[in-house]
This record gives structure tokens, C-alpha cells and sequence, in this order.
């Protein structure tokens, strides 16, 4: 059939509006806040042949991840086996590349009795029964890490299949809000559904099918023209996570991207093989990082359909971190990814310097402080990388986290038995550079309750921050703990350390990287950065060879070029 | 009783003056051009021609984007802001959040505020309202040094949990008025009192960034009113839809940041009661964007926290949504494939049909194309239309399309109906609300050329063409009240809450609310309150604002949980009744009640038909169709017409679809309708 223009453009817009749709129902109505504070969730619509109609993701590592649930689904039950009003709820994460606790829900979508397509939900549910509370830092393998679901039949015609429900209701240690994630979920599936039919209903299940063909060559265009601008060439990437959380071993990544007229292949042979700690991550959602990392280098505002990423290739070992097999622990799956991202961006940096950034702070920087009857967990934001254009912006959460959104100081002070003492920048810790990266941040935490323990996952501490084109790396990441009559130690990560009342917590996270060489920087910005306490006086002396007179924010020119002349000419200066 | 009440509308371009002439029911309409640089000369301008003498006006209302404009220009005040010690970065870190998530080039909005601007006090409040380190004074005392040596002209304070307790913020303020009595001073707990550090600080910040322009502006209008006679209280309009006396604005400046944009809104609100019809919903169709704002059960509906190029601020305001789509949207070509929008000609190229310049085809250019506009009326005759450039335009993107410049310009028309359809569905359907139940009112430049058609789409039966559409805000703004929007923290388990506690928490909102309106000279007897709570099921954090009865008592309260889980249901289509359910804030809306201009209906004079002043071949479905065109002034009420039609007036053009037909009813509004055979049709 053919197809106008006109109509395309109309049932591309109604596809997408139907997705931001689903997305705002599911924001609206859900229970966790890991849902609606931290956007873990994405939705998106399919055809019958698991082709992506319209998409939207909470978060950007979700993007396009939902179609190989579509796919096992269908492989389980058969295309036939789908009713109407059907539910069918999976998170096994070999399955779906993600940790347990991420819940994918979805539709079968019909329309006069014929089975059209899907509407599909991934979210994060607060608890899934791990061995222990919200969940294990240091798992072995995914038995420890909750109830693991493959396809499974949740409503059947509209019905819900009680035996199925309480199987999963009884796993969780908060069942209610389980069952009210489960039902905000099934909400924004039937949200999705409505829109969906209204445009099947008014172009016809013919005409719809035909305009989805032209907006996925739209997309492939779109993309294939994206790439054809790269230069063609074999570029390289390596960086290696501090360790597995489980030994101080090196958990390495190796990138091979290789751009050739307009595809591109994102290559991982070399990376590690599945470790014991849980930094393993399903096959899925490898994909869906390379995704990322090419969707934010190549055509960031393109909308993403079943068209996209048609030209990118991504090969991953069997085995691997990238793709893991049981029994691995994938708690923590999205480490390695956002390292993943970075070293992409920072193998493409030769080929297209003016799209590029250096690297980002890089992990979540994981608090979880469990209560007796409490608990509390948190993300913190870092410094990201600086360009050829400008800085890099401070505290912003991490990659893999996009819109995710920090929990306000007044609200935890509520809720929880702690007391925050200070929040904010670290100065000096931005990479260097012509362009500085930006600023992480510190925030301290008096307990003020007995009986609780603390875990952390922090990250990238061998792997800071990197700069580029002579830029230097960001501040490293730590985290100090002053427990009452002990001294002060330094941690990164940890599982369920007790803690008496009256200990502090005082988090740091990572810079990000700077661009270009420090001494290249204006004096003049330094400056700047001086008086807003950006940097000290101390760091414009050590990273950029400024220096400024005694007591006064004015540059003294003449040291400063002294200072920079000898540091172009490879001398070190005594300061 | 004096003889005039006077709306006016002070916008970026124009200024609208609506007077009503209580003596004769008249209502008289004027519109010049804005004066940037004193906008009361404007104003000024605009009164003279519609009122003789501002001795004769009993009540003066405006509405204006100096407050907005200063914003969005970064023209503000240069403000120094007092933290909490340990907390000096709340407003630089905000939420961390990057809402652009695939751009690794992402920056934060710009700040009002500099890092070196922040200074820290020692202090400390807790959660519950208790003091852990008392106010340094002599910590204090330095920072007005700093502040004195910087000269700054406006200070912000926010101090943690300050809504709990805001004695520190109070100290703090006494401090600074004793030594600065001319600074504007602008304490967070006043501004927003409630919890969210961030967003209340955002929230103060702007208040302190804009203060010190409306408080300029205001005293500049004022004198410039009361020289040409003017002796009553000057009313200015709130984002909340309601008003406040100039004298107020100047303590709550961040509540008027939205006083122009809301006038659309306050206009259905005024004319709903025209109509008698409850569910309006309000579409604004302008040059580059179409804001739609919904009026549900008679009130307009009201938002609580709102962003502003992504600074959060917690102020009521009217909810007003906007997409990009209007009457400059350009049409372009992506991958080969046809787009409409977002991206616009604004007014500098303009469309192409305009006499400056532009080349690429709009949706102006599409309805010039297709005869819906007549090039030597455009803008009541301001601007003569070139239709051979709009041609052009069309041609060179019709051409890869294989489409012809007619399938093209209705094309055109097409996907943008379509999109602004797909922004109320949103709002609409997708909050579970049938947009079958309402009537579809619309205004400004292009609203009424295309809301037939956006109506089709959604199968909504009735449009309405308000009378003046194009001063329609200020309008509006004549049937407003005054209203303070007052919150009360209250953050508990509802089973653990008694009805003492609800009632003690709404005395103090309500005292605080008296004494707001009796400092703006509102009687007693013409005050009200209405009483809303934030509730949600534990470990939510979105709310649901819940209608609350002026008097609770415990069989009431026991009552609150299921209205609850029956509103969560209407809202989100799944509630939870095992679940519990808490509160989280009492809301107080302070109202102070104002006299109300009566609209006088309309008289007929003849009985003549309408006579077209003219026909014009205009195309609808691919073929030309000669179509009459009627001039708004020379219809009067009851006047009917059948589509196709087209009706213009100055400023504004109404299209009559075939299949529609169209009507004025007593109070000389247009009413358009489908057909029964259409209507008919499309049920079958």
C-alpha cells in the first residue's frame, strides 16, 4: 500500500505522543521512588513483529531495550498464544540484560480481534526478595539477587492470575508497593493501547503498517547519513573497572569501533570474561549501551523506532561481562556500561574532536544506610567532561542515569533517623584543562540512629575521569567513614558495615575530565573560577601555572607566564 | 458608583484596554502598541482613547510580562542569597537531573545567582522545627558587610527547613531591614513554605531577581494613573488567576511571573459563565506556539509547582500547556520526509508570505495558499501579504514530495491540526478527561482558523469564537478576584491525624489569609477560603489535591481515605484501598471577593440575514469552493451561517468548514457546530 507523506507525518507524531503518554502515566501513578524521583523505567509500543513504534525511556541506558522482552515472550508462548487483555511480566536478566529488581510488564495490543503489536514497561521495583534488603552488593550469582522471572502470565483476559501475583507479592519485603509498581505499570500499558488503537481505528491497520515501513527508513536514513559524516577508520578504547567487588582485581574493557561509509561496528573482544562479583550485565543490554553511546555521538535528536541502529553492529563475546551466562551476579550490570560509554566517546575522539567530550565521573556512587525498619539509598552526581567548545558541567548525575533526579536534603531529613552536615562542590576537583571538567561534590551524613548498616559501591577510582588532547583527569571518587572511637577510614566499597549511632559518611565523587592543555587556559577564566571558589588558589598555581597576588584575586602576569613558559618547556617550577 | 472598570493586558507587542461602561453595559476595546521603556506610557495611550477620565474608574486590573521579560531577558536585580553554613551549593547543584539525556554536551539552565554571590551563616534547623545551632549574629554582621561592599540591589535568604520553623529567616530579615531599609529583601519561607530545598530556594531567588523591577514598574504606573486621576487601588494579576493590590505584588513579586500569559485562561473562566457550559477548553494559537489551558467544572485547573526554562518554582499557577505549533511553523524536509514544526519563522523572517525576507513555507503561508486568509486584511489590513512568495515556498518543498502546492498547503494544515489535536489528547484523554465534554473556545491570531478542524479531530461537536478574541485576556482579567494561595506543611499519616489537628492547621492558614486580604482592604464579609489538602499513598511522591470541607470532623476524616483512593482511580485508573494514605501539605486559597461587571446581552436591530461582504474561492478537500465572507462587526446575534464561511474582524479570522455551520449567541460570541448530516455521518 502506498502511503502520502501527510499521513506518515501524522501517525509518526500520534506514535510518539502515545509513548510520552504511557511515560507520564507510569511517572504519575508509580509507587517507587527509584521510579518517579530516579526515572527508572522505560516504556515503549511494538508491532506484532517486536519492531519498535515509539519509545520513551526515564532512563538512557533503557533505550530501545524492550524488544527482546517482546521477542522471548512470543518465543514462550507463541503468537497465537496471546489473548486480549492478557499480562505477561518477565526479569530474568540473562533475558533482559538488566538486574532483577527491573520489571518488564507487557501487553499484547488488539485491535478487531487481531493481535497488532505491544505495549511494554521496565521498572525498577524497590525490593525482589534478595538475600538482603533492596539488594546485595556482594553477590556470586543471580540466586542471591531475588526472585527471577522468565515469561510469565500475570492477567489472563483481563483477569489477573491470582496464584501468579501472590507468588511474586510474597517475595518482596515491601509486597504493597509491588503491587502498586505492578498496576502503575499495567496503567501505562493500557494508556499505550488506547492511543494505539485510536490511530488504527482512523488509518486503518493497512495504513498504519505502511507508514511505520516509511518512518523506519526515515530513521535508517537519518542515521546512515549520521554516520557517512565520520570518517572512516579503526579506533580504540581501553578502561578497567577498580574490581568486581568481590577481589582488587582489574575488570577490563576493550573497544574496537570501526566506522566504514556509513555503518559502524562497536566491537568488544578483549573484555573480560564474566567475573565472580556482580558486575556482569545480560546481552541485551550491552546492545542497548552501544545504542546509547552512538545515539549520543551520532544523532542525539532523532526520535527512536524499529528503523534506528539499523547501520551499528555490535559484536559482544559470548561469556563476557557483556554477556553473561548463569549463574553470574548482575546486581550491578550498569558499571561496566557506563565505563562503556565513555571509552566509545573516547575511541571516536581522533575521528570527531568538536562532537566528543572527555570522560564523566562515571558510576552511580552507591549509599545504601539499611535501618532496622528504614532504609535509604542514594546516587550521587559527579563532574562531566569538558569539550572543545566549553567546560564540563558540575554536579550532574552519571550516564547511565539521565534524568534521574538527587532526593532533597529536607525530605530524607524526614523520613530517615540522619542528619545531612554539608552538600556541596569540591574545589580543584574538575580535570584540568583549556576547558576544565566540572566539579564533583561532597556530602556528609551524621547517623543518628543505632542498628543500622551501610553498604557502598564506588566506582572508578583507577579509572578517573580521563582528560583529552591534553586535558587531565578529574578528581577521583572515596568515601571516608568516622565511626565514634575509631579512626577514620577510607572506603570505596563495602557490604553492610555496622554503624553505631553518631557515625559520619562523607561521600565524595569524581570529576570529570578537561580538554585541551591546562596552561592554554585564559588567566583570565581562572580567575573567574577563583572567585567563585571553583578553584583555589593553590590548585590555579599546581593545574594551570596562575598565579595571583598576595591576598587579591588580581593574576600577576608576569609569574604566570614564567610559570607556563617553564611548564611548556617540560621543567617542573619550584612553588 | 464610578462608571468604569478597566482590564488591561500589557504584552510584549501590544497593550489592550478593555473598559465596561457600567452606565450603558458597553464594552470598549482598544489596542496600541506596547512602550518597552515606560510601559505605563502604553498604557496610558490605550486608556485614553476608551476612557474619558480615570477619575471615573472604580476598579483597574493589568496584567504583565515585566516580571517574565526581566527573567527570560536576564534583566533582573543583582541578588545576594544567605544559606544555611554546609550548604552554600543547594541552588548551583539543584537536582542533578540532565533532562536531555542523550546530549553529552548538557548544561544546567543559567542562574540567577552566582556561586561567589552565596554566603553562609551558622545555623541550624531541624525537621520538626527544632533549633540545633542558634543564628551567629556576628557571622551575620559580616556577611551585610560583604553585602554593603558588593552592592547588590536585592537579598535573597533560604535557610534548611525554614518552613518548619522561620525564625532564623525572620532574624535574618529584621537584621537586613534595620541596616538596608531600602533593599528588596525576599525570605524562602514566605516565598514557598514548603519542604524541597531547592525548589524553595529557585522559588525565592526569582522573587528576589524580579522584585526590585515590578516594585520600579508598579510605582512608575501608579504615579503616572493617580497624575491622570486615578485614586483607586491599582490590582495586578497573579499566575494563580487571581489578584492582588499593587502594594501586595511588591512583597510577592515571583507570583505575578506568569500575570500576562494567564489571561487566556481567566477569560474562559469569565466566559463560562456566559455560556453556562462547565468544561471549557482554552486554545491560544499564536506565532509560534499554541497553549491550551483547561477549564474543568468552572475552575480553571491550577498547578502547584511549575518550571521556567527548567527552574523550578512553587507558586500556584494556572496550568497552561504549550507546544510548538503556530501560525510562523515552518514545513521542511528530514531524511526526505515531510515536518512540520517545531522550528518556527517567528516574527523576523516571518512567514514567507510576509514582506521580510522569509523563504521557507509556514502554515500561514498554507492557509494564504488556500484562501482562508486574505492577503489585504491580514492583521486588520497592518500588513499587505505577498501569495505569489507563499506559492513559491510551497512549491520548492512540494516538489521532492511529488505533491502538488495544494496537497501540500492542506497537508500542511493537516499534520499541524493533528499535532495541536495530539497536544489536548494528552492533556485530555491521557488524564483520563473526555475532551467530548467540552466546548472548544478559541483566540488569538490563528486559534480560530483551525479550531474546526483540530474539533473534528477529537470529536469535540461545539467551537466557540469569543467576542473580542483579541483583547480576550484582558477580558477576562475584569471578572477575576483576588486570591492568595497559602500552604500550611503538614506531613503525617492520615490514620495517626485528628480532625483537631486538620482544623488547627487550617485556623492558622486562615488567619494568615485575613490578614493578607485586610491589608488589601477586602471586607469581611466579601472574604471566602477554600481548603485543599496534598494527599498520596505512603512512598508516593506525587500528590493529589483533595477538596476539603470548611468544618472536619472525625466522621469526615474517616471518610478522607476512600475520596482519596476514588480520585487516585478517576487520575491514574488503579488505586489501592489496602494502601495507607498520608498528607502532605493544607492549601488555603484566600479569596476576596470583587464586584463583577454584568454583561448586557445583545439586542438585534434588524431582522435581516447576514450579507457576505464578499466571496472568495477557498479550498477545502483539494478543490476551490466559492466561500462568503462575513466582517464580525456587521453580524449581530443569532446571526447564522452555513460552511463553507469565513468571518473576519481585526486581527483574527474564523473559519466555517464545509459540514459546519455557525451562529452568535446573545452575548455576540460564535458558535460553531457540525452539521446533524455530518454529525450523523460520522456515528455510523
Amino acid at each position: 500500500m502506498n502511503i502520502d507523506p501527510i499521513t506518515t507525518e501524522i501517525i509518526r507524531n500520534a506514535l510518539i505522543s502515545a509513548a510520552n503518554e504511557m511515560n507520564a502515566s507510569l511517572m504519575r501513578s508509580a509507587y517507587s521512588p527509584v521510579i518517579y524521583e530516579a526515572k527508572d523505567y522505560s516504556v515503549a509500543l511494538f508491532n506484532e513483529k517486536a519492531e519498535l513504534l515509539g519509545q520513551a525511556a526515564g532512563l538512557p541506558l533503557f533505550l530501545g531495550n524492550l524488544e527482546e522482552a517482546v521477542k522471548v515472550t512470543t518465543a514462550k508462548y507463541g503468537l497465537d498464544g496471546y489473548q486480549e487483555g492478557d499480562v505477561y511480566i518477565l526479569n530474568d536478566s540473562y533475558l533482559t540484560g538488566t538486574h532483577l529488581g527491573d520489571l518488564t510488564i507487557l501487553s499484547p495490543v488488539f485491535f478487531r480481534g487481531t493481535l497488532v503489536g505491544f505495549t511494554a514497561t521496565r521498572a525498577h521495583w524497590m525490593d525482589v526478595g534478595a538475600k538482603d534488603p533492596v539488594l546485595p552488593v556482594d553477590s556470586t550469582e543471580i540466586f542471591q539477587e531475588g526472585l527471577r522471572l522468565g515469561p510469565t502470565r500475570v492477567f489472563a483476559r483481563g483477569e489477573p492470575v491470582e496464584d501468579v501475583v501472590d507468588i511474586i507479592l510474597r517475595n518482596s519485603r515491601l509486597p504493597q508497593t509491588s503491587l502498586g509498581d505492578m498496576n502503575a505499570q499495567i496503567a501505562a500499558c493500557r494508556t499505550g493501547e488506547r492511543r494505539f488503537q485510536s490511530a488504527l481505528e482512523r488509518f486503518g491497520v493497512e495504513g498504519v503498517n505502511a507508514a511505520v515501513e516509511a518512518i523506519f527508513e526515515q530513521s535508517e536514513r537519518l542515521d546512515r547519513e549520521a554516520m557517512a559524516r565520520i570518517p572512516d577508520g579503526e579506533y580504540f578504547a581501553t578502561g578497567c573497572l577498580d574490581n568486581d567487588g568481590q577481589s582488587d582485581e582489574s575488570v577490563w574493557t576493550q573497544v574496537r569501533v570501526l566506522v566504514a561509509d556509513d555503518r559502524m561496528t562497536i566491537d568488544l573482544t578483549g573484555s573480560s570474561p564474566q567475573v565472580r562479583g556482580s558486575v556482569n550485565c545480560g546481552y541485551a543490554q550491552t546492545i542497548s549501551a552501544c545504542r546509547v553511546a552512538f545515539k549520543m555521538l551520532v544523532t542525539p535528536e532523532a526520535p527512536v523506532t524499529g528503523g534506528s541502529f539499523r547501520g551499528l553492529h555490535v559484536v559482544v563475546p559470548e561469556g563476557s561481562i557483556y554477556a553473561a551466562r548463569e549463574p553470574a551476579a548482575c546486581q550491578f550490570y550498569f558499571t561496566p556500561l557506563g565505563l562503556l560509554i565513555d571509552l566509545v566517546v573516547q575511541a571516536l575522539s581522533p575521528a570527531i574532536p568538536d562532537q566528543v567530550t572527555a570522560a564523566h565521573y562515571g558510576d552511580s556512587m552507591m549509599l545504601y544506610l539499611i535501618g532496622r525498619n528504614w532504609f535509604h539509598l542514594d546516587a550521587h552526581m559527579g563532574g562531566w567532561g569538558a569539550s572543545a567548545t566549553a567546560d564540563g558541567e558540575s554536579a550532574l548525575i552519571n550516564a547511565t542515569n539521565g534524568d534521574l533526579r538527587n532526593f532533597p536534603v529536607e525530605l530524607m531529613e524526614h523520613k530517615f533517623p540522619i542528619e545531612f552536615r554539608r552538600y556541596g562542590l569540591i574545589p580543584d576537583s574538575g580535570g584540568p584543562g583549556k576547558h576544565r571538567g566540572g566539579l564533583g561534590t561532597i556530602r556528609e551524613i551524621e547517623l543518628r540512629d543505632d542498628g543500622a548498616v551501610l553498604s557502598l559501591w564506588f566506582e572508578r577510582w583507577k579509572t578517573p575521569a580521563w582528560g583529552l588532547f591534553g586535558g587531565k583527569a578529574g578528581a577521583r571518587p572515596q568515601v571516608m567513614l568516622h565511626v565514634p572511637g575509631e579512626p577514620e577510614k577510607t572506603l570505596l566499597k563495602v557490604s553492610q558495615r555496622p554503624c553505631p549511632r553518631a557515625s559520619v559518611t562523607s561521600a565524595r565523587s569524581g570529576g570529570g575530565g578537561g580538554y585541551g592543555p591546562a596552561v592554554q587556559r585564559d588567566p583570565q577564566w581562572v580567575r573567574e573560577d577563583l572567585i567563585d571558589g571553583y578553584v583555589t588558589c593553590e590548585g590555579a598555581l599546581r593545574d594551570y601555572g596562575v598565579v595571583f597576588e598576595p591576598g587579591g584575586f588580581q593574576v600577576d602576569c608576569d609569574a604566570t607566564g614564567r610559570q607556563r613558559s617553564e611548564r611548556i618547556n617540560g621543567k617542573t617550577v619550584p612553588m | 458608583m464610578k462608571r468604569f472598570v478597566v482590564g488591561v493586558d500589557i504584552g510584549g507587542t501590544f497593550t489592550d484596554v478593555v473598559a465596561l461602561d457600567r452606565e450603558s453595559g458597553q464594552v470598549q476595546v482598544s489596542k496600541v502598541p506596547s512602550t518597552p521603556r515606560d510601559l505605563s506610557a502604553g498604557v496610558l495611550a490605550a486608556l485614553g482613547g476608551v476612557v474619558p477620565s480615570l477619575s471615573d474608574a472604580s476598579f483597574f486590573v493589568h496584567g504583565t510580562t515585566v516580571g517574565l521579560n526581566a527573567f527570560l531577558e536576564r534583566r533582573g536585580a543583582r541578588v545576594a542569597l544567605i544559606t544555611t553554613v554546609g550548604f552554600r551549593d543547594v541552588y548551583e547543584l539543584g537536582r542533578g537531573n540532565r533532562s536531555d539525556m542523550y546530549n553529552l554536551h548538557y548544561h544546567k539552565p543559567r542562574r540567577l545567582v552566582r556561586r561567589r554571590d552565596v554566603f553562609e551563616v551558622h545555623e541550624r534547623i531541624r525537621h520538626d522545627g527544632s533549633v540545633t545551632q542558634p543564628l551567629d549574629l556576628d557571622r551575620l554582621d559580616r556577611i551585610m558587610d560583604q553585602i554593603e561592599a558588593g552592592g547588590y540591589d536585592s537579598v535573597a535568604v533560604s535557610l534548611l527547613h525554614a518552613y518548619a520553623n522561620p525564625e532564623h529567616e525572620l532574624e535574618i530579615e529584621r537584621g537586613l531591614r534595620r541596616r538596608f531599609p531600602n533593599l528588596a529583601i525576599s525570605v524562602s519561607h514566605e516565598a514557598a513554605r514548603e519542604w524541597r530545598e531547592y525548589e524553595r530556594t529557585s522559588t525565592v531567588v526569582m522573587n528576589a531577581y524580579i522584585a526590585p523591577v515590578i516594585e520600579s514598574y508598579l510605582a512608575s504606573l501608579e504615579e503616572g494613573l493617580s497624575a491622570q486621576g486615578m485614586t483607586e487601588l491599582v490590582h495586578i494579576m497573579q499566575s494563580n488567576g487571581g489578584v492582588m493590590t499593587a502594594r501586595a505584588a511588591k512583597r510577592r513579586a515571583v507570583h505575578t511571573i506568569m500575570s500576562g500569559p494567564v489571561g487566556g485562561a481567566i477569560g474562559g473562566a469569565a466566559l463560562m459563565r456566559q455560556l453556562d457550559h462547565p468544561n471549557l477548553l482554552c486554545v491560544d494559537m499564536g506565532g509560534t506556539s499554541f497553549d491550551m489551558s483547561l477549564i474543568v467544572g468552572g475552575t480553571p485547573e491550577l498547578r502547584t509547582q511549575v518550571e521556567l526554562q527548567e527552574l523550578p518554582l512553587l507558586v500556584s499557577m494556572v496550568g497552561i500547556h504549550t507546544i510548538g505549533a503556530g501560525g510562523g511553523s515552518i514545513a521542511w524536509l528530514e531524511a526526505g520526509s515531510l515536518r512540520v514544526g517545531p522550528i518556527s519563522a517567528g516574527a523576523q523572517p516571518g512567514p514567507a508570505c510576509y514582506p521580510r525576507g522569509g523563504i521557507e513555507p509556514t502554515v500561514t503561508d498554507a492557509n494564504l495558499f488556500l484562501g482562508r486568509i486574505d492577503p489585504h486584511y491580514f492583521l486588520g489590513g497592518h500588513m499587505v501579504l505577498d501569495p505569489e512568495a507563499s506559492r513559491a515556498a510551497l512549491r520548492r518543498v512540494a516538489a521532492p514530495l511529488g505533491l502538488s502546492e495544494t496537497e501540500l498547503a492542506e497537508g500542511i494544515c493537516r499534520i499541524v491540526n493533528a499535532n495541536m489535536a495530539g497536544g489536548i489528547w494528552e492533556i485530555t484523554i491521557g488524564k483520563g478527561i473526555d475532551p467530548r465534554d467540552f466546548y472548544l473556545v478559541a483566540f488569538g491570531g490563528g486559534g480560530p482558523m483551525h479550531a474546526a478542524f483540530i474539533a473534528e479531530e477529537l470529536g469535540m461537536s461545539t467551537v466557540v469564537v469569543p467576542h473580542h478574541p483579541g483583547a480576550f485576556s484582558a477580558w477576562g482579567m475584569l471578572h477575576s478576584d483576588i486570591r492568595h494561595d497559602l500552604v500550611n506543611p503538614f506531613y503525617r499519616l492520615m490514620e495517626k491525624t485528628s480532625a483537631a489537628d486538620i482544623s488547627r492547621g487550617f485556623a492558622e492558614l486562615e488567619a494568615e489569609g485575613a490578614g493578607v486580604l485586610t491589608a488589601e482592604q477586602v471586607p469581611a464579609e466579601q472574604m471566602s477560603f477554600i481548603r485543599t489538602a496534598d494527599m498520596r499513598y505512603v512512598g508516593q511522591e506525587h500528590v493529589l489535591q483533595i477538596p476539603m470541607p470548611p468544618e472536619i470532623n472525625a466522621l469526615g476524616l474517616a471518610q478522607m481515605p476512600a475520596a482519596f483512593h476514588e480520585a487516585h482511580h478517576r487520575r491514574h485508573g488503579h488505586s489501592n484501598p489496602k494502601e495507607r494514605v498520608e498528607f502532605v501539605n493544607l492549601r488555603l486559597a484566600a479569596m476576596g471577593q470583587l464586584p463583577k461587571p454584568q454583561a448586557s446581552r445583545y439586542k438585534r436591530t434588524h431582522e435581516r440575514a447576514p450579507v457576505p461582504v464578499a466571496t472568495r474561492a477557498v479550498i477545502f478537500g483539494g478543490s476551490p469552493v466559492e466561500t462568503p465572507i462575513y466582517l464580525r462587526k456587521e453580524l449581530q446575534m443569532r446571526d447564522g451561517f452555513v460552511g463553507p464561511a469565513i468571518i473576519e474582524e481585526e486581527g483574527c479570522t474564523t473559519v466555517v468548514p464545509p459540514g459546519w455551520q455557525g451562529w452568535l449567541d446573545d452575548y455576540t460570541n460564535i458558535f460553531l457546530r457540525r452539521t446533524e448530516r455530518e454529525a450523523e455521518e460520522r456515528t455510523r
